[in-house]
């Protein structure tokens, strides 16, 4: 009987030992036991696509100009005022059927807390500037380029940044015509128009020819090839600053529209 | 790209477009294959989901327990006062979330570490939960890729929110609140480690 | 006894994701755990999608190059035009270092996509950027469609590295938008959990904005009429 009995107890003692080890090998039979994840089971960070490069403040705004098209007919005042002088008419078309637009010289914020926009259109006399509800123009458009044309040396320079980029030689104004002096803009660019006279492009500006004021288009002056390159250099036009079709069409790929001219 | 992962982008892109009713899986788009990346990476998948989670709610349990031990401590008050009780709920927000989408596979929460040395003055409360949050961002964007989409709409839009909540308090302290055009990922092991010495987690 | 769920079937959420684009996250989220072909995952499949199903990764970035821009326009014309200038010193420096940021975004989301990437749109901002009110109730809105844009596009990424990118990008617009909120005074976390915004949806807000409008006609075939 004792025999019996300590076989009993060592087979019962097994089935303990086999229950325990049953428990553990065979999963979800014990009770689930959730360890914390090893640091070592987790995936490397994916490798992003791309990473900014570092953050730079803006800079110089020196050489840069704004310009914006002209929404509705306005008329452009001496001061951001509804009620001060009116010093021209603006309008929403340039004779050449395109967007006329205006230099933006800057904003101010009237009585009342109206925005204004300081600009200087295209007028005569020649130079003025004025002041537009903000409303009355479109989006600002930024150029970084500068044309100087220097009609005693009959010589154009394009600037990109303030850095010269193109050195061409010109055409201006022969006598009685000058070619007007002052600060203007490129207004807009004309292509395709098989007119050799003015060559393969011509850029419209804001200037006026105070001698032209009967012209049919308005007398404005404009920046454009030639079928007579062996005048240039030279003081030979109505008031146009003339190139070579070579050099208008080197001005055409690097002075967007909107770009400032000073004429000297 | 691996098989498996190329296996695993493309069930999906076929997935969505029966979904869709038939549009078009547009192929993925090559913007670069950079060194290292892709080849040896696990694809997606539930089981690495939960190790991922896992981690985040690891670290959600850091930042919950330490802001409410801050929110009761004397030694801060006013806007760090107001920080600490405004962003300790929500870290407990973020941690129900997490448990929610672990379901059974949640680990437990392990005892919080006593932090009051962080808590001594303003100064120290600010810089350590700084060094905290920003640790805890960088292990979110470095294993924000590695989740499955359905883990990862979940978890982005807690991410953004961490990312607020470390440019109030940078504010607070007059650092910049966004100090860089883009923020770094870190490997999970070298945050756990940072966070290990810091004195928030055990 | 309930039948199987969505759970169960997919593993990897390779479904998941797919009616999470569909649907939008949180109703992808209730389906999770609906019974299939239980009549409530009918009646939500049924229901209109407020997500396009298939957005490629491409149109992604172009979408997210298109909004950069905005920003980075928005900022800088006005830091330009001296809007900022006449800010406080500590809205100065806000302002200044968002506009940093997003043009260095748009560089490199340009230099990805390299001859891919679309081109510039056109911006009228009128006079939301032109006075200090103005430019920072907009910079608030915006930043926070920002964070809202890219936590709703995280989920529809294909390509893992990008998503990684778009992450580390994601933090630092929320960085954005908490500072923005603080600079006028409201909560800069005010919820626990940020709430995406579909990418339609965003482009829709941005319509709204009438930022993004037609370039002026300033070229012509018509013969030139200058003096000559």
């Amino acid at each position: 009987m004792a025999r019996r009995s300590r076989t009993a107890a060592v087979v019962a003692v097994a089935a303990a030992i086999l229950a325990v080890v049953a428990a553990a090998l065979v999963p979800g039979r014990a009770a689930h036991v959730r360890r914390p994840v090893r640091a070592s089971a987790l995936p490397a960070p994916v490798t992003p696509a791309f990473v900014p490069g570092a953050a730079r403040p803006l800079g110089s705004t020196r050489h840069l100009a704004h310009w914006a098209p002209v929404r509705r007919n306005a008329v452009v005042r001496r001061a951001p005022d509804a009620g001060a002088a009116p010093v021209t008419a603006l309008a929403t078309s340039t004779p050449e059927r395109t967007r006329n637009i205006v230099a933006v010289l800057g904003q101010a914020r009237a009585g009342g807390g109206q925005v204004w926009a300081h600009v200087r259109p295209s007028m005569l006399p020649n130079g003025g500037t004025g002041w537009v509800p903000r409303s009355v123009l479109g989006g600002y458009e930024t150029v970084r380029t500068l044309l100087t044309v220097d009609t005693a040396r009959l010589r154009a320079v394009l600037y990109r940044d303030g850095r010269p980029v193109l050195r061409l030689p010109v055409g201006v104004g022969m006598p009685g015509w000058p070619t007007p002096r002052g600060r203007f803009y490129v207004r807009n660019r004309l292509t395709r128009y098989r007119s050799p006279e003015y060559g393969p492009i011509a850029f419209g500006t804001s200037a006026r020819s105070p001698a032209a004021t009967d012209w049919p288009a308005g007398g404005y002056v404009g920046i454009h090839g030639t079928d007579r390159p062996e005048l240039i250099p030279g003081r030979i036009s109505h008031g146009c600053i003339r190139m070579r079709n070579r050099d208008i069409l080197a001005l055409a790929g690097r002075m967007p529209v909107g770009t400032p001219v000073l004429v000297r | 790209m691996t098989r498996a992962e190329h296996h695993e982008w493309t069930r999906a892109g076929m997935l969505r477009a029966a979904a869709a009713g038939g549009a078009a899986a547009t192929s993925a788009l090559v913007i670069g294959v950079r060194d290292g990346d892709g080849a040896s990476q696990a694809a997606p998948s539930r089981e690495q989901d939960n190790a991922i989670l896992n981690l985040f709610l690891r670290l959600e349990y850091a930042q919950e327990g330490f802001y409410r031990q801050a929110s009761n401590s004397k030694n801060l008050d006013g806007d760090l006062r107001t920080f600490a009780r405004t962003v300790g709920p929500q870290e407990a927000e973020h941690a129900a979330l997490l448990r929610h989408r672990l379901g059974s596979d949640a680990a437990p929460r392990s005892d919080q570490p006593d932090v009051g040395n962080w808590l001594t003055s303003p100064r120290l409360f600010r810089q350590a939960a700084i060094d905290l949050e920003e640790a805890v961002i960088a292990a979110y964007i470095g294993e924000a890729a590695n989740l499955t989409r359905g883990a990862l709409a979940d978890v982005a839009p807690l991410v953004s929110v961490e990312a607020r909540q470390v440019a109030w308090l940078r504010g607070l302290g007059r650092t910049t609140p966004a100090p860089r055009a883009a923020d770094p990922a870190r490997r999970p092991q070298a945050v756990l480690a940072q966070l290990r010495k810091l004195g928030f987690l055990a | 006894m309930s039948g199987p769920t969505l759970q169960d079937i997919d593993p990897d959420e390779a479904l998941q994701g797919a009616l999470a684009s569909l649907c939008g996250t949180t109703r992808a989220g209730f389906l999770r755990t609906a019974t299939l072909g239980g009549g409530a995952m009918l009646a939500a499949l049924r229901t209109p999608a407020v997500a396009r199903a298939e957005v490629s990764d491409l149109e992604i970035l172009n979408f997210g190059l298109r909004f950069e821009r905005l920003q980075a326009a928005f900022y800088t014309e006005a830091e330009e035009l001296g809007t900022i200038a006449t800010m406080s010193a500590a809205k100065q420096q806000w302002a200044q270092t968002l506009g940093a940021h997003e043009r260095a975004h748009v560089r490199i989301f340009k230099k990805v996509l390299g001859s891919r990437a679309e081109g510039r749109p056109t911006f009228d901002f009128g006079s939301a950027n032109a006075t200090d009110a103005a430019f920072t109730r907009t910079a608030v809105a915006m930043e926070d469609l920002t964070v809202a844009l890219l936590t709703g596009l995280a989920p529809i990424v294909h390509d893992r590295r990008l998503t990684a990118a778009l992450m580390g990008l994601t933090t630092v617009e929320a960085r954005h938008a908490a500072w923005a909120r603080n600079i006028v005074g409201s909560a800069p976390a005010p919820e626990a959990f940020d709430r995406p915004r579909t990418l339609a949806s965003v482009r829709g807000a941005v319509a709204q904005t009438r930022f993004v409008v037609k370039p002026p006609k300033t070229s012509s075939r018509r013969r030139p009429g200058f003096t000559g």
